[in-house]
């Protein structure tokens, strides 16, 4: 399982490094989102207000329904879906390495966007720091749970339309434990806490990962 | 016989039940101590959550699950999950709109972002999802398939509702009859009618499902017959 | 060497699935999965998604709260509502502790003595026992009693 995922994770980084998509296409959108909610704001209120951290999971999350799409667009095409059922890939290890891909592109763009906040809304740099291991988890709970809700919106009607409808619902709770523990980290409180529950979703959404990618993967 | 008589026995058992909650609701139970009139929401909130959350909801959850286990995997579990998630659909937004009647003059607002309240969106927006995604795939097994393991993803939430009140300091009133220390805070005739609106409500939601269920068939049928009659007319076309 | 009409079964055949290794991993999932949701519960991590402080958390971290809007919820003390042309002033109790509230815009109906409520506000000062609200929201209890028990129906039909 752990060694399919290894690979699985290593094609889609690769083809994520070749394609550029990343770079040019993710992160300006990232950026542009992350101004934007500062314009929102209003320039009274962005460089001090207390939504800065709400501002950048909600900002993370749009990500996050644009690289889940990219992610199922890789195996959608043509002969991908075919040749992983031939090989015989464990489905547990596709899902985990799918999942590990998507979460080291949200890890690049979530530091990214973590300098944005700190340079656009002004959030305390030794605050933002504090905050990054919770970051982790959060991105990482919301790659896996995004990985599952992928493969299940994947090949129908409008896929890309279908994942947001059914995966925000998933991610609200994963939005209000980054947000709390970010805002924890920035003007004090429960920061282990909500970091925990962070954890303990991502746990979770692995091990759902891991039971059901299989029967969605199923032809 | 037995089974013939019931089936033809729930729809008028229903509304006479519907009819007696709402006589004993409206005119015969009293008012009450803190909220007055405002109380008689409770024959009718309660009642449609309790079939939102765990009638509906959970007939949907177990259908999927049998759907999911080889043994009974039959596209006929498929069918009762949706079904039972199209009512369930509009139990929730029920809730929502009933809760929302009742909030305004007790609390003072139409929302509160509580753990109660915003679990139950949520739950309510995982069942839209669920409707949608079975709108966006047309294989049949496939549909039924996602759709099983949406439902059972979406199920870990209606705990978290049912226990929202127990495990977090929410604006919404705790438990009414599943207390923890199974005392029940509800007197007299009111608590009566409470119970009549929970048969009578739960016996709604089979009576729909029912209905739902037959219409299900019959527009598969529809279907069967429209695809065979515009295969005979190929045919007939080919032969001229 | 086989003859030219001899059928040869070509269909492909999936590989018997290791049901085994299958059940084990299931359990192993699933065990992992309950130890991580039984000690989200036994931590009591949870309760950090209250709506509300009560009036004993919120005093004993006062300090930490300064003049931070907060939810505030406790009793309404009897006997010291004082309404106000711009809301209503009250002490407010919970957990031994009490708090003077200056409540600003119109309490909701069920707003009396002996109700529970949440108060949207403020701390005056990091030091001070006065708090003043924005909104009052009326906590209701989820007990039903009848207002009148011991009411009599007179033979003519009408109720005293």
């Amino acid at each position: 399982m752990i060694r399919v995922a290894w690979l699985v994770a290593a094609k889609d980084l690769r083809i994520e490094r070749r394609s550029r998509v990343l770079l040019w296409q993710v992160l300006p959108f990232g950026v542009m989102a992350l101004l934007l909610s500062g314009l929102a704001l209003g320039a009274a209120h962005a460089g001090h207000s207390n939504a800065a951290p709400g501002l950048y999971y909600l900002v993370m999350v749009l990500v996050a329904l644009l690289m889940i799409n990219r992610s199922q667009v890789i195996e959608g095409s043509p002969g991908t879906r075919a040749s992983v059922a031939t090989l015989g890939l464990d489905p547990a290890g596709v899902f985990l390495g799918k999942a590990l891909a998507l979460a080291v592109e949200l890890w690049l763009t979530g530091v990214v966007l973590l300098a944005g906040a700190v340079l656009v809304l002004h959030t305390a740099l030794g605050g933002t720091l504090s905050a990054l291991p919770s970051v982790v988890v959060t991105l990482g709970a919301l790659a896996a749970a995004g990985t599952l809700y992928g493969a299940l919106s994947g090949g129908g009607q409008g896929p890309a339309t279908l994942l947001p409808v059914l995966s925000l619902p998933a991610f609200a709770p994963l939005l209000i434990a980054g947000e709390r523990s970010f805002s924890a980290a920035l003007y004090g409180g429960a920061l282990l806490q909500w970091w925990v529950i962070s954890l303990v979703a991502l746990v979770a959404y692995l091990a759902i990962g891991i039971l059901l990618y299989g029967v969605l993967e199923e032809s | 016989m037995i089974k013939q008589l019931s089936q033809r026995l729930l729809g008028p058992v229903t509304l006479l039940l519907l009819a007696l909650t709402f006589w004993l609701g409206l005119w015969v139970t009293p008012p009450d101590k803190v909220q007055g009139n405002l109380a008689r929401l409770l024959y009718l909130h309660p009642a449609v959550a309790w079939v939102a959350l765990y009638v509906s909801f959970g007939t949907a959850t177990i259908a999927s699950a049998l759907y999911l286990w080889k043994r009974s995997r039959s596209l006929v579990m498929d069918r009762v999950a949706h079904c039972a998630m199209e009512v369930s659909t509009v139990f929730i937004l029920l809730t929502l709109i009933t809760g929302s009647i009742w909030g305004r003059p007790t609390w003072g607002v139409w929302w509160a972002w509580d753990a109660r309240l915003t679990s139950t969106a949520i739950l309510g927006v995982f069942t839209v999802a669920y409707l949608a995604l079975r709108r966006a795939n047309d294989d049949a097994e496939l549909r039924a398939r996602r759709s099983a393991v949406f439902a059972i993803i979406a199920a870990i939430n209606v705990p978290i509702v049912h226990f929202s009140v127990d495990w977090w300091k929410t604006l919404h009133q705790g438990a009414t009859v599943f207390t923890q220390d199974g005392n029940l805070l509800v007197h007299g005739i009111m608590l009566w009618t409470l119970f009549i609106s929970l048969v009578a409500f739960t016996l709604l939601f089979f009576w729909l499902l029912r209905a739902r269920y037959r219409l299900d068939v019959l527009r598969g049928e529809r279907d069967q017959a429209s695809l065979e009659e515009a295969l005979v007319q190929r045919r007939r076309e080919g032969v001229h | 060497m086989p003859s030219a009409d001899a059928t040869f079964d070509l269909t492909p055949v999936a590989a018997p699935p290791s049901k085994r290794r299958g059940r084990r991993r299931t359990i192993g999932v699933l065990v992992v999965l309950a130890l991580a949701v039984l000690g989200l519960l036994s931590q009591g991590l949870l309760h950090s998604l209250n709506y509300f402080e009560t009036i004993d958390q919120a005093m004993n971290s006062r300090a930490r709260l300064g003049t931070e809007t907060i939810r505030l919820e406790g009793v309404v003390e009897p006997h010291s509502i004082v309404r106000t042309s711009s809301g209503a002033s009250f002490w407010m109790s919970g957990g031994g502790k009490e708090v003077l509230v200056h409540a600003h815009g119109s309490p909701p109906q069920l707003f009396q003595a002996n109700i529970p409520v949440v108060v949207v506000g403020h701390f005056t000062s990091s030091t001070s026992d006065s708090f003043y609200g924005t909104q009052i929201l009326v906590k209701h209890s989820a007990s039903y009693i009848a207002a009148h028990p011991k009411r009599v129906q007179a033979p003519n039909g009408t109720v005293r």
